[in-house]
């Protein structure tokens, strides 16, 4: 027992005085837990301190019980806090619910410009926002891709192709009070062209463009171009004002039915109806924000948390729990002209110049399951022109899933399983990764060895496109009426079929837009029969919107949103 | 005096250095804002009449002298995207950042240093240990799933306790503080939370190693309880190493609570310089990196003043050499610390 104590064994004391005290000790202890005796009690403090000085004993003692007073008033006040602010939150909720429309609506969306600067800046986002709501064009375009009336009431065609006469409305104005006639749709067009704006591509053959009088502009070819309505209709057809002189990047100013009251680059976008606006498309909602939320849970979570009216696009997997409640929200799919397209670089010395394996490739991806796990939303398309554009046919059967055919393909071009060819697919950071993956797996089973490679847009920008220096990439095509690309050898495809290049010239000198038609689906038809890329779906937009909002665009509101039309009524 | 004068030279140098640094290392990357701009349908001719436009065809030399004279003149440029100044552009983002990050500071204080302090002081071993564990695990929270619990708790309209809103910045700013407040607060409780368990484990390993030290004896043996020695003379001791760890943070954090700031859709500091790098818009990435640099070396020397200040044993060297080593000690290993004589 002795040895248990070594404190004391190591002081001079002797055994009985060591018993003598342990007894004193447990005596001592037995009285302090009854509580009884001044004195025992005292000893029995001093024993667990370990201190003698009486004075700091009592300090400790009398310390306890203030310490409890601050922990309780803590705990109080975060209480009264809490309460109130869930009182104050619960009241601005309830006060807020009587049926009006609503001042301001508030829309969800993904891609944000990073300036307001139309002239010089890509990007469909710029188009998205800004055309139909604060610029508007010569023409404009409805939610099936057609072309109509906008700043010109009517247009006349010469039956040659070569003379488009454009009557303008009358009344029209600026949102700055400036008047708007044919001088500023024709100084427009031509500062388009002279300084080589965005898209000024788009205008070809035109010779002169004029002001024949102050409410006609006249616009002449060297030669028929069936795409001119189309391409007025978007970026090159916009009207400024000749006589405005302000920061392009951070204003705007323009003619349609609102007007940009403050822009927060890749934040918001702050519109409030033009009061000076002239038109028939007079804006339903003084306010409307647009706020840019790139990520897919948190623009769900500003949806259902009621900071958002509008949510576009809605991430497919996420929609589910939104359809369910019906009662609150409305999921809508709408069409649109993006096609995933996945480009095998047929320059030379490349691997994927070879037919067949271009070929065994496109059998070997299951289209619908792709679709089907992405959600199940998009479409599938079998060649370069979506349903929206001129041209479209169905060529999903052209190359249906058949493993055995692109294996046998894949043979007679020299690779088995056991000794696969190696191939790298270069896409932009911006698309799933389970997109690179499911290619890989799918590839894998036919004798492709595929590494993928996730990269920067603007890193893609600069290898892939510009430098060619890919094999396969991945990337959505959004522009509609881009059939060009096909017909240029020059662009990243490397894609050089002399039949089509015809083809797509004769489309474009056609005076009639059948004879369009025709020929641009039989150069589709080429394109994705040379399997000079595979399409692996044609991206279709879900747009959420809560109960009580109406008039919000869903056909192809990635690239043309008009917002004049949306109310939104509190339920 | 000296001392004052030596660190900021070497500041100087530092940011001279630094500037060449960031200039070099952006270039390096591929791909340029003139094609971001054209996009993906334009020709070539485009691209090439934009990069002249933008002055990208410009010599490097050239191009770095502009831009480092302009800085010295305070002007940090233009981004080329926006067309902002760089310098407002980054105040509407520090705007969000920085509240951001002193809120979070603040939780992260409030529960760090009073359990940092209990895991040495608390009397019961099982008070000590249970509290430890607390630590580890609440930094072992990724940042994105202790966020996402916050949001499935409080956020208005989701939560089980919907009473705080959980995407984005008010429109108008800090023009309506209330607002903007609470659009703060999430944020700020998930990043406090998880810098808490790192600012818990650096008070609990400083107050440690000076409980073990004979300073504590030496408070006892004057009278103190252990529990007063530990909270006067302990608390006292273990200040410029907190010091030091609280600065570090502070910086760090900055960048660190990018992934906060996109799960609650704030658009701050680091998903901006995220964004600039992204678009490739050069001028506005190096100026922004430059400014945080300055403040990570005004962050550091702040640091190593205070330090003279709160701890006057280092008053006798004036040599930065035993300011630096502490500093490096304190933030090497939390759990190795003594104290520096």
């Amino acid at each position: 027992m002795s040895q248990e104590h070594g404190a004391y064994g190591q002081s001079d004391a002797t055994q009985g005085d060591q018993q003598e005290q342990l007894n004193k000790q447990e005596q001592s202890r037995a009285t302090a837990r009854t509580g009884s005796g001044e004195g025992a009690a005292s000893n029995a403090q001093s024993a667990v301190s370990g201190s003698t000085d009486a004075k700091l004993n009592a300090r400790r003692k009398d310390n306890k019980p203030n310490r409890k007073p601050w922990l309780w008033i803590a705990i109080a006040a975060i209480v009264v806090i809490a309460v109130v602010v869930s009182i104050v939150v619960f009241r601005q909720r309830t006060s807020g619910s009587n049926a009006q429309q609503a001042d301001t609506v508030t829309v969800g969306l993904t891609l944000a410009p990073t300036n307001l600067d139309i002239r010089n800046q890509s990007g469909s986002a710029l188009d998205q926002v800004l055309i139909g709501n604060v610029y508007e064009g010569l023409v404009s375009r409805d939610s099936e891709n057609k072309v109509v009336p906008s700043i010109a009431s009517s247009w006349d065609i010469s039956s040659d192709g070569l003379t488009y006469t454009f009557h303008l409305n009358s009344g029209m104005t600026f949102s700055n009070g400036d008047e708007l006639d044919a001088t500023d749709v024709a100084w427009s067009i031509n500062e388009l062209i002279d300084k080589q704006y965005h898209d000024y591509n788009l205008l070809q053959n035109v010779s002169s463009v004029e002001a024949t009088d102050s409410k006609t502009v006249t616009i002449t070819l060297d030669a028929p171009y069936a795409n001119l309505l189309w391409a007025l209709a978007g970026r090159p057809g916009l009207v400024f004002d000749a006589d405005a002189s302000y920061d392009a990047k951070t204003q705007a100013i323009g003619s349609g039915p609102y007007v940009v009251d403050s822009f927060e680059a890749n934040t918001s976008i702050t519109l409030k109806a033009n009061s000076r606006y002239w038109g028939e498309h007079k804006a339903k909602t003084p306010t409307v924000v647009v706020r840019y939320i790139t990520d897919a849970n948190a623009g769900l979570n500003a949806l259902t948390s009621g900071d958002l009216q509008v949510l576009a696009p809605v991430s497919e997997n996420l929609a589910d729990g939104l359809r369910k409640q019906s009662d609150k929200y409305t999921v809508t799919t709408g069409e649109d002209t993006d096609k995933f397209v996945l480009a095998m670089n047929q320059a030379q010395g490349r691997a994927t110049t070879d037919i067949r394996i271009r070929q065994a490739m496109r059998y070997a991806i299951d289209h619908n399951e792709l679709i089907a796990s992405r959600g199940g939303a998009d479409a599938p398309l079998g060649g370069p022109i979506p349903s929206l554009d001129p041209g479209y046919e169905d060529l999903t059967d052209l190359y249906p899933y058949d493993v055995d055919k692109a294996k046998q393909l894949m043979e007679e071009a020299g690779y088995t399983t056991d000794n696969p060819l190696k191939l790298t697919l270069t896409y932009p950071n911006i698309y799933s990764t389970e997109l690179g993956d499911q290619l890989k797996s799918a590839f894998k089973e036919i004798g492709i060895d595929l590494q993928v490679n996730i990269v920067e847009f603007s890193t893609w920008l600069q290898d892939v496109y510009t430098n060619h220096d890919y094999d396969l990439s991945l990337v959505d095509h959004n522009e509609s009426h881009d059939f060009s690309q096909w017909t240029d050898p020059t662009y990243y495809y490397g894609y050089d079929n002399s039949e089509v290049q015809d083809l797509y010239k004769q489309a474009m000198a056609a005076t009639n837009e059948k004879d369009t038609n025709t020929y641009l689906a039989q150069a589709a038809r080429i394109v994705s029969e040379d399997a000079a890329a595979d399409w692996l779906f044609n991206y279709r937009i879900t747009t959420a919107t809560a109960a009580g909002v109406e008039g919000f665009p869903v056909n192809l509101n990635q690239t043309l949103m008009p917002l004049y039309d949306v109310t939104y009524t509190r339920q | 005096m000296r001392f004052v004068v030596r660190r900021l030279m070497l500041f100087v140098i530092a940011l001279l250095g630094i500037s060449i640094l960031i200039f070099a290392a952006v270039r390096i990357l591929p791909g340029d804002i003139a094609s971001v701009m054209a996009g993906m349908n334009a020709p070539p001719e485009r691209v090439q009449s934009l990069r002249e436009q933008l002055g990208l065809d410009r010599s490097l030399v050239q191009q770095y002298t502009d831009w480092f004279s302009g800085i010295i003149r305070g002007d940090f440029g233009t981004s080329m995207l926006t067309g902002r100044s760089i310098s407002s552009q980054i105040g509407s983002r520090a705007s969000i950042t920085m509240p951001l990050i002193i809120l979070g500071l603040c939780v992260a204080m409030a529960l760090g240093l009073p359990l940092g302090f209990m895991t040495v002081a608390a009397k019961s071993p099982r008070v000590r240990g249970a509290l430890r564990l607390v630590g580890l695990i609440g930094g072992s929270i990724p940042a994105l799933w202790g966020g996402l619990i916050l949001i499935l708790l409080f956020a208005r309209g989701i939560g089980l306790i919907g009473i705080l809103p959980s995407q984005g910045f008010p429109t108008q700013g800090w023009g309506s503080p209330p607002a903007a407040f609470m659009a703060l607060i999430l944020p700020a409780v998930s990043v406090g939370v998880i810098v808490a368990a790192s600012l818990m484990r650096y008070v609990g390993a400083a107050v440690g190693s000076v409980a073990s030290s004979g300073f504590i004896d030496m408070a006892m043996g004057c009278g103190m309880t252990r529990q007063q020695a530990l909270l006067r003379v302990g608390c006292r001791l273990a200040v410029p190493q907190l010091v030091s760890v609280l600065g570090l943070t502070f910086v760090e954090m900055i960048t660190g609570v990018m992934v906060i700031e996109n799960l609650f859709a704030l658009p701050g500091l680091g998903s901006g310089l995220v964004t600039d790098m992204g678009n490739r818009d050069l001028i506005a990435v190096q100026s922004e990196l430059f400014m945080l640099a300055s403040v990570f070396l005004i962050i550091g020397m702040a640091v190593d003043i205070a330090h003279r200040v709160l701890d006057p044993r280092l008053d006798g060297t004036d040599d930065m050499s035993t300011a630096r080593n502490e500093e490096n000690s304190a933030h090497a290993n939390p759990d190795e610390q003594e104290v520096s004589q």
